[in-house]
C-alpha cells in the first residue's frame, strides 16, 4: 500500500497535555507545592504519592534539542568551564540554569532533587552540580550496574534505599507518604507501562502503524506522567487510533518495504530529516530500545511492591551488560520482523554507546544481522556531519535491498 | 638528590622501565597474577587469594587494536589498556578485576570479557553512593561473592589470610603517606617525578618487596637535611597519570610538584584502617570511606573545597589540572574546582592529556607560561611582604 503519510491525530492532545504540564509546574513555583527535579529512570511514583511535581531536565534537554536551541545553551555551559565532551543534555540544562534562559524561560526551580543512576553515572555528576548551584537536598538512589543477573543483595540494596526515600521525601514535604497512596500510584504506573508496551507491540504489524520517530515524540507522557491517570488516558486514545490504523492497513511509512530497529537516544535536532531519509527508502523504524526502556513492566500484584519496584528500576535495559543487550536486540529483531538495526553512537551518552561496536560486531558476525552505526549526538548539532550520515544511510539501504533481492 | 637517595630509587625505576616484566616473571615462576583496573579494586582480596595483584594501565603505543571496539570518545585509559590486552602483552594474567566506577569502565568490562582471551573475569559492583549503611552491607556481600569466586584460583580464602593481607596493605599505605608527608615538609629532597615513579611501581610489583624498599626510602628522606626546592610550588590534580614524564615536564619548567590528587598518587593511599573483626566488612568500610574518585557520590564532599584545602596545606602557589580527555566524572567537577581556587586567589591551569601519549610540545609551552605567571605573582607577593 502506498500513498501520503497520515498525521497522527492524537498528537494534538499531546501538545496540549505537555503545555498543561509545564505551565502547571511553572505556576506552582510561587506556591507551597514542592517541585523536584528527577532523572528519567528514577521512581517518580514516590513524588506523585507525595504530591510533588516532577520536573525532568532530560526531557527539557530533548525539547531544547528538538527546538534547535540546545547549542547556544551548551555554549553558555562551555563558557563556564564545562567540557564540550560531556553529555549535551547536561550542558543544555546548565546553559539554561546559568543564563536563566531557554524555552519557556527555563525550568521552575527545584525544592529538592531525586537522582537514580540506573540510566548512567553521568546523572550522578549532573545532579551534584545542580545540588551545589541550587543548594537544595539531593536524594540519591544507587542502582548497581548489572553485568549479569540481578543478585538478591542488589535488589535488597535498592529496596532499602527506596524505603529511605519514602521517609526523606515525607520529611521534605512535611507530610509522610501514605502506603495506600504509593500503591495506588504504582498501580497507575504499572497500567500506563502496560499500555505503552502494548502500543509499541502494535508496531510488529506489517505495515507498522507508527514509526519510532513518532514514539520518540509520544514518549513524553510515559516519562514524565507515569503514575497519573492522564498518562493512561492519553495512551488509551493513542492506542485506539493505532488499532484503527492496523485494522485499515494504514502505514506510518507509506509503501513500507524495510523494517529497522533503532538503538540509543534520538538525534533530536535532525528527527525530521532522518525520518524523511529513511522513508525515502521505504524504511520504517519499527522498534527502538529507547522507547521500550519505559515499557519495563512492574507487576501490580507482587507480594512486596517495594521489592518489585526495586527489581523493575534495577533491571532497565541500559543498566544491563552487553550479554543482556545482545539478547534484547535479538529478541526485538525477531518480534518486530526487522531487516536491520541502526545503532546511534551518541557521543554524549557513553553509558548507552560504548559497547555498541561490540554489539554491532556480534550481530553482524555471529548472527548475520545487518547493522548500521551512525556517529552523532542527541543534542549537539556541531558534531553532526549531514552528508556523511546521508551517504551512510543510503549505502546501508542499498545493501539491505540487495539482500532482499 | 643525594647519591644515597639515588641508589634507593633505582629498584623503583627499574620496575617502571619495563612495567609488566616483574609480573610476567612471577607468572613464569608459577604465581597467579591478577590484573585490576583501578584503585577501587580490593588488592587485599587478590593478595589473600595468593595472587600477585598488578594494576592495568594504558601502556600501549597506540589504540589501533582497540579502535574497532571502542569509540574515539572513550578515554585514553580505556582505549590504550584494551589495546595493550589485545596485543597479547597481558596474556600472563590469570584473572582480571573490573570494579564499577564510570560509564566507560562499566562497558569496557564487558567488551574486555568478550574480546580478551583467557582467565577469570571478575566484575565488582562497588557502590556509587559511598556514604550509607546499606552500601556497606551490599558491598560486603559483593566482596564475599568475589572472595568465593577467587577460591577457584588457589583454594578458599580464610579470614586470617585476609586479615593479614589487610594489615600488609595498611602498612604500605601508611608508608606511602609518610613519603608524601616527608616531601611536603622538604620538597627539594625528592622530585615529584621520582615520587610518581615510586607510586607507579607500587602497583606493578609485590607489595612486600615495595614496602621494604619504601621504608628505607622514608627513613632516608625524613633524616635528610633541608634541600633547596625550586619555585613555584605546584599541586597537581586529575583522574590519574600513568606517565611520570608529565610530572617531569612540569618540573623541567621550573616548578616543584609538592602534592597531588591523583588516583596514581595520594588518592590511592587515602584509605584508613577500620577497627572491625570481620575482614570483609573492614574492606567494605575502607574502600567506601576513602577519599573518593570523581565517579562516586559522597553527599557532603566537595572536590572544589578539597583541592583548595589540600593545595593550601601543601603551600602550593598554583594548581595544574591534568585532565584526561573524555573523563566525564572529572570534567563535571572541574568548573567547581576552578571557581574555588579562583575565589581564593590560587592560579590554576587546565591541560588535556592522553594517558598513552608522551607530553607534547604544547604541554611544555603551556606549563612554562603558567610557571612564569605564577612565579611573577609569587615574586610580587614576596616583594610586597618585604617592603
Amino acid at each position: 500500500m502506498s500513498g501520503e503519510r497520515v498525521p497522527i491525530k492524537t498528537a494534538q492532545k499531546l501538545v496540549q497535555l505537555m503545555m498543561e504540564y509545564y505551565m502547571g509546574a511553572k505556576a506552582a513555583e510561587s506556591t507551597d507545592r514542592k517541585i523536584a527535579w528527577i532523572t528519567s529512570g528514577a521512581p517518580v511514583e514516590l513524588l506523585h504519592a507525595a504530591g510533588v511535581i516532577p520536573i525532568y531536565p532530560e526531557n527539557y534537554g530533548a525539547l531544547c534539542g528538538a527546538q534547535k536551541t540546545a547549542v547556544e545553551l551548551c555554549e553558555v555551559a562551555e563558557s563556564h568551564g564545562f567540557s564540550r565532551d560531556i553529555c549535551s543534555y547536561a550542558r543544555t540544562g546548565f546553559g539554561s540554569m546559568l543564563s536563566e534562559g531557554g524555552p519557556m524561560g527555563g525550568l521552575p526551580k527545584p525544592d529538592f532533587l531525586l537522582c537514580c543512576n540506573n540510566i548512567c553515572g553521568t546523572v550522578t555528576k549532573w545532579y551534584q552540580v545542580l545540588q551545589r548551584y541550587y543548594d537544595v537536598p539531593l536524594l540519591y538512589l544507587d542502582a548497581p550496574f548489572l553485568h549479569g543477573e540481578a543478585t538478591p543483595e542488589a535488589i535488597e540494596y535498592v529496596r532499602a534505599q527506596i524505603v529511605d526515600l519514602i521517609d526523606q521525601i515525607g520529611g521534605i514535604t512535611g507530610t509522610p507518604i501514605e502506603q495506600d497512596e504509593l500503591y495506588e500510584r504504582l498501580q497507575l504506573a504499572a497500567k500506563a507501562i502496560f499500555i505503552w508496551g502494548d502500543l509499541l507491540d502494535l508496531m510488529a504489524h506489517k505495515p507498522a502503524p507508527m514509526n519510532s520517530f513518532d514514539t520518540f515524540i509520544h514518549i513524553a507522557p510515559i516519562v514524565v506522567m507515569r503514575g497519573e491517570q492522564r498518562c493512561i488516558d492519553y495512551y488509551e486514545a493513542l492506542t485506539a487510533e493505532m488499532k484503527e490504523r492496523v485494522a485499515s492497513g494504514v502505514a506510518a511509512v507509506p509503501g513500507e518495504q524495510f523494517r529497522l530497529g533503532w538503538d540509543n537516544l534520538p538525534v533530536w535536532f535532525r528527527m525530521g530529516a532522518l525520518s524523511k531519509r529513511f522513508a525515502q527508502h521505504k524504511a520504517c523504524l519499527a522498534a527502538a530500545t529507547y522507547a521500550s526502556a519505559w515499557a519495563q513492566p512492574i507487576d501490580p500484584d507482587a507480594d512486596d511492591m517495594l521489592r518489585e519496584m526495586a527489581r523493575s528500576y534495577l533491571t532497565v535495559y541500559i543498566n544491563c551488560g552487553l550479554e543482556q543487550r545482545v539478547q534484547t536486540l535479538r529478541r526485538m529483531a525477531d518480534k518486530f520482523f526487522l531487516d536491520g538495526l541502526v545503532l546511534h553512537s551518541d557521543r554524549s551518552c557513553k553509558a548507552y554507546s560504548l559497547g555498541q561496536y561490540e554489539l554491532a560486531r556480534t550481530l553482524r558476525d555471529e548472527m548475520d544481522f545487518p547493522v548500521l552505526v551512525l556517529e552523532a549526538d542527541m543534542n549537539d548539532s556541531r558534531v553532526y556531519a549531514d552528508e556523511q550520515i546521508k551517504s551512510r544511510i543510503d549505502a546501508f539501504m542499498e545493501m539491505l535491498a540487495a539482500r532482499k533481492a | 638528590m643525594t647519591p644515597q637517595t639515588a641508589a634507593l630509587l633505582e629498584p623503583f625505576e627499574a620496575v617502571c622501565a619495563d612495567p609488566y616484566a616483574t609480573a610476567r616473571a612471577a607468572a613464569d615462576g608459577g604465581r597467579k597474577v591478577a590484573g585490576y583496573l583501578c584503585t577501587y579494586s580490593p588488592e587485599e582480596l587478590l593478595h589473600a587469594a595468593g595472587c600477585l595483584p598488578v594494576r592495568i594501565f594504558g601502556y600501549s603505543d597506540g589504540t589501533q587494536r582497540a579502535d574497532g571496539l571502542l569509540q574515539a570518545y572513550a578515554c585514553s585509559l580505556a582505549r590504550a589498556a584494551l589495546d595493550l590486552a589485545l596485543s597479547g602483552q597481558l596474556d600472563f594474567l590469570s584473572l582480571t578485576v573490573f570494579p564499577h566506577t564510570c560509564d566507560t569502565v562499566q562497558n569496557l568490562a564487558d567488551v574486555w570479557r568478550r574480546n580478551v582471551r583467557g582467565g577469570l573475569h571478575v566484575t565488582l559492583a562497588t557502590p556509587v553512593n559511598v556514604e550509607s549503611d546499606h552500601a556497606v552491607r551490599f558491598y560486603r556481600a559483593e566482596l564475599e561473592r568475589v572472595r568465593d569466586l577467587l577460591a577457584a584460583v588457589n583454594g578458599p580464602i580464610g579470614d586470617d589470610d585476609l586479615a593479614a593481607s589487610i594489615a600488609l596493605h595498611n602498612k604500605h599505605r601508611a608508608a606511602m603517606r609518610r613519603l608524601y608527608a616527608a616531601r611536603r615538609a622538604n620538597p627539594g629532597v625528592l622530585s615529584g617525578r621520582d615520587l610518581l615513579t615510586v607510586v607507579l611501581s607500587s602497583f606493578l610489583m609485590p607489595k612486600e618487596d615495595h614496602l621494604g624498599l619504601l621504608l628505607e626510602l622514608d627513613s632516608a628522606l625524613e633524616s635528610a637535611p633541608a634541600a633547596p626546592a625550586p619555585s613555584p610550588k605546584v599541586f597537581v590534580a586529575g583522574a590519574l597519570c600513568q606517565n611520570a614524564d608529565y610530572i617531569g615536564a612540569i618540573e623541567d619548567a621550573g616548578c616543584v610538584v609538592v602534592d597531588d590528587d591523583l588516583c596514581t598518587g595520594s588518592r590511592a593511599f587515602a584509605v584508613e584502617e577500620q577497627a572491625c573483626d570481620d575482614p570483609l566488612e573492614a574492606l567494605a568500610r575502607m574502600y567506601l570511606s576513602r577519599r573518593p574518585c570523581a565517579s562516586k557520590h559522597r553527599p557532603a564532599y566537595s572536590f572544589g573545597r578539597d583541592v583548595l584545602s589540600r593545595a593550601r596545606q601543601a603551600q602550593a602557589d598554583g594548581v595544574i589540572f591534568l585532565f584526561t580527555k573524555f573523563c566525564d566524572p572529572w570534567a563535571f567537577d572541574y568548573p567547581d574546582m576552578r571557581k574555588a581556587l579562583e575565589e581564593a586567589g590560587v592560579p590554576s591551569l587546565l591541560v588535556e592529556i592522553e594517558q598513552h601519549v608522551a607530553p607534547a610540545a604544547q604541554f611544555h609551552t603551556r606549563v612554562a607560561a603558567f610557571a612564569e605567571m605564577v612565579e611573577a605573582l609569587h615574586g610580587g607577593a614576596n616583594e610586597r611582604a618585604t617592603s
